[in-house]
């Protein structure tokens, strides 16, 4: 049996799964790091290299719900399930838990938390308690993911596939995606009407109507063209900075 | 000793990025605020970590794709705008145009290093011949030390090419304050609506979209 203090080695160890991240095996290493305290225990020295070695193998997962793959594995290994079997379930698994974190924490949580917080700073809040809220909302929500993935995990084993797919993941990804969405008109809204610094410093910022009218255009820009626009408006802005080195010579 | 704790905060920004724990210290937002408190300037370090934060609001790290660094570049700028600040450039706007751009850049070099970390890891963890339990700790930990050492590295350098850039650029910088602050406005106006992409689009998301526009402006009009 592996107990409580082993699991909570593999949960924190969880942490730096990506750590040793590589195009070969992703973060096969960082997997089998992660597992090595409950290897250790289920099998001390004999057969300890041969099962890390298959447990390095090609891995990959949102770092936030790698906890739940590493905690079905140790549940699996402890069951003394075939190897086949915990291979199989890697392979089914590594897909759907990159998907999923992607879509909820990359393109959902984090930029939420963030505009929500930029949305703060051009309101007025201070540095330090839009800086503050950002950092402990966000990881009140990271932390949360990260111990109940591991949590399922541990629970459900190689049946955690199955109980994921009956929680409401789409819901809350629509919500999020909507709030995200919401909260870029805020921001922008704010921007195109204030500029981009908080009240205090807006002295200098008072460019007229003239300059309002072209961050709307702007904008309007951006939605259209997305990401696609990124490298042409830092090499727009690396001209502006020739032209204005160059009046000032 | 400001030095030093710029290079440890670039160190402690890299790791937090991808490798440990990723609790978004690595973030610009977070980044630049925390140099700007190193430097005895918070507000400052804050202001360009938010005008980086909407340029790196679209990057996605799905998957293995390869992206730039913001948070070590952040920290880079914001050092080398002090320098230059405490050489004598005038501050505003300008030193600000300046200080991004010099971050937009050096994310890039940050976002190559990364990739050749990573082919680095290859080497590392990933060979042909499986390593064994006590070398694959040994191994990961020593990734996780060289991801360290990159970003302080990275930071190091990158605030000693930028310093004298800023200092230079911004002693004649000759663009009008009203200009050089509309330019920014409308540049940062335009990735936050690129960013929109995040969250599905203009197709998928027009009327959360505009319900925020209309929102923000009620904020305007009555805050």
């Amino acid at each position: 049996m592996i107990g409580f203090r082993t699991r909570w080695a593999v949960f924190l160890r969880a942490f730096s799964i990506q750590g040793s991240f590589n195009y070969r095996t992703l973060i096969g290493a960082g997997f089998a790091f992660a597992l090595l305290p409950a290897l250790r225990r289920l099998y001390g020295n004999e057969g300890l290299d041969a099962v890390v070695a298959r447990h390095s193998r090609l891995f990959n997962s949102h770092p936030y719900l790698a906890p739940m793959a590493v905690a079905a594995v140790l549940r699996m290994e402890e069951a003394e399930d075939a190897e086949s079997v915990v291979e199989r379930f890697k392979m089914a698994v590594r897909g759907s838990l990159g998907t999923l974190g992607d879509r909820i924490i990359w393109a959902g949580w984090r930029p939420v938390c963030l505009l929500a917080a930029l949305a703060l700073a051009l309101l007025g809040a201070r540095w330090w308690v839009v800086v503050g809220a950002f950092l402990v909302v966000y990881n009140a929500g990271h932390l949360a993911v990260r111990v109940a993935a591991f949590r399922m995990g541990d629970r459900w084993g190689r049946d955690v596939g199955e109980r994921l797919r009956r929680l409401p993941l789409g819901p809350t990804q629509q919500v999020l995606a909507a709030a995200g969405a919401f909260l870029t008109g805020v921001v922008l809204t704010l921007v195109v009407a204030w500029g981009p610094v908080p009240p205090a410093g807006r002295g200098e910022w008072m460019e007229g109507p003239g300059w309002v009218l072209a961050a709307a255009a702007a904008a309007g820009l951006g939605v259209r063209f997305k990401s696609a626009l990124g490298g042409p408006v830092v090499l727009v802005l690396l001209g502006f900075v020739a032209l204005g080195i160059a009046l000032g010579i | 000793m400001i030095w030093v704790a710029i290079i440890l905060l670039g160190g402690v920004v890299a790791l937090d990025a991808t490798s440990f724990p990723q609790v978004m210290v690595s973030r610009p937002l977070v980044a630049g605020t925390l140099t700007g408190v190193i430097i005895g300037h918070p507000v400052e370090g804050f202001v360009i970590g938010a005008a980086l934060e909407v340029f790196a609001l679209g990057v996605l790290p799905f998957g293995a794709a390869r992206y730039p660094e913001a948070g070590t570049a952040v920290v880079a700028a914001t050092m080398a705008w002090h320098a230059a600040e405490n050489g004598g450039v005038a501050g505003g706007p300008g030193i600000l145009m300046l200080a991004l751009v010099f971050a937009l850049g050096w994310e890039r070099v940050g976002g190559s290093t990364i990739t050749a970390m990573r082919r680095w890891n290859e080497r590392l963890v990933a060979r042909d011949v499986p390593l064994g339990a006590a070398a694959l700790e040994r191994r990961h930990l020593t990734a996780l030390s060289l991801d360290f050492l990159r970003g302080a590295l990275l930071t190091g350098v990158g605030a000693l090419v930028g310093w004298p850039l800023l200092a230079l650029a911004g002693a004649h910088w000759g663009l009008a304050t009203g200009t050089t602050a509309g330019v920014l406005r409308a540049a940062v106006a335009l990735m936050l609506g690129a960013a929109l992409t995040v969250f599905g689009g203009w197709t998928e998301r027009h009327w959360p979209f505009l319900f925020g526009i209309a929102a923000g402006a009620a904020l305007v009009l009555f805050a």
